[in-house]
């Protein structure tokens, strides 16, 4: 990919990423998945990350998030060189993920998952207005077991804990997984809003038109490398060829 | 929000990286090479001992047996520890994502009851692009 394609295309060019991926390489054992990705997210800018099923986005999130370690390359944040950082440390300085599947506690109510972000964050009921004021759907439904809610509600959830850690880089794996397209719509609105907030934001998207709505830039992935990155205007011709390997 | 960026470099450049993530391997294979050395040379200064005839030799080479006994317990404690932690670490993850499944399975079921066998529309996915 051209040096071009790594940088933010949205004004602030100048400024150093708060999440940027170098080169970087990728593996499960010996399969290598990623074949030196570059790629960089702005302050408040959401970038899609788009491509068929097995492209190596969501491994590419793994990486952001510190949950696979690179096997060449390097993962900066804020222009750190934080490669091999482990998870956990990545989230405490404000690297949050909403893993592909929401990764919600089932057993425990809403309210109780939100006390679990507590850790990080500490006031419970401050936590909890900020979280409901956000998704008042949320509000109504804090007493009941996360794992009975609909996925729309569950993934709501999984943003607000997200949320509630204060971080400036959030992770969006397969928001769309398993939704209807206008609680799809929804909740991409959110994220919009979430932007507008100045987090920068990283969402990888099987479903390509559900996030170019909202989106700064996009990036195609193909066989674990970013083919082409631009605005989603630029990007509607390259979906047909990425998605079809046409 | 400059803020928070500011904050984030500060944090990033603090970030200890690379230190933990094999710590747990290190510390598990630390323990066996422990237990292995401590077993082998408690045994070595044992037999080293049957064959001295000065009772002050015999007693310094028994010591020594039963130091390196001692590391071997220790080694075998460290080992038991850091394999258990991975294993649990495993286990626990597996639980929930069995848990997770059962959840979805039960929830999906209980909205084909209300929908009289129609598949919920919030759980249908979204078409892929063509």
């Amino acid at each position: 990919m051209s040096d071009d394609a790594a940088r933010p295309l949205t004004g602030i060019e100048t400024e150093v990423p708060p999440l940027e991926l170098v080169a970087v390489h990728a593996a499960y054992g010996g399969i290598e998945v990623l074949h030196g990705i570059d790629l960089a997210v702005a302050s408040g800018e959401v970038v899609a990350l788009l491509g068929a099923n097995g492209a190596g986005k969501s491994t590419t999130v793994k990486v952001c998030a510190g949950l696979l370690r690179p096997t060449a390359g390097a993962l900066r944040v804020a222009g750190h060189d934080v490669t091999g950082a482990p998870s956990h440390e990545l989230a405490r300085v404000g690297v949050c993920t909403v893993p592909e599947g929401r990764g919600v506690f089932p057993n425990l109510t809403v309210r109780e998952n939100l006390w679990m972000a507590t850790q990080v964050t500490g006031d419970l009921a401050a936590l909890e207005e900020a979280a409901y004021a956000r998704f008042p759907r949320l509000g109504e439904r804090r007493t009941q077991l996360a794992g009975t809610m609909s996925g729309g509600e569950q993934q709501m959830l999984a943003m607000s804990r997200a949320l509630v850690t204060d971080p400036a880089v959030l992770l969006l794996d397969e928001l769309s997984m398993g939704l209807a397209p206008i609680i799809v719509q929804q909740l991409y609105e959110i994220v919009a809003q979430i932007a507008h907030e100045g987090i920068s934001i990283l969402v990888v998207e099987q479903f390509a038109q559900a996030v170019l709505g909202i989106a700064d830039r996009a990036a195609i992935m193909v066989n674990g490398e970013i083919t082409r990155v631009g605005t989603p205007a630029e990007m509607q011709s390259e979906l047909s060829s990425a998605y079809l390997g046409g | 929000m400059n803020d928070r960026i500011e904050r984030l470099k500060s944090d990033a450049a603090e970030l200890k990286v690379g230190k933990g993530a094999g710590r747990d391997g290190l510390y598990q294979t630390l323990g066996a090479v422990a237990m292995g050395v401590g077993v082998v040379m408690a045994f070595a200064a044992y037999q080293l001992s049957l064959a001295k005839d000065d009772t002050r030799d015999i007693a310094s080479l028994q010591i020594l047996a039963i130091s390196m006994l001692a590391l071997a317990v220790v080694g075998a404690a460290v080992f038991l520890r850091y394999s258990l932690a991975r294993f649990l670490r495993f286990w626990l993850l597996r639980q929930l994502y069995e848990g997770q499944a059962h959840i979805d399975q039960v929830v999906a079921a209980l909205g084909d009851r209300d929908d009289n066998g129609a598949p919920s529309s919030d759980r249908s996915r979204t078409a892929p692009l063509s």
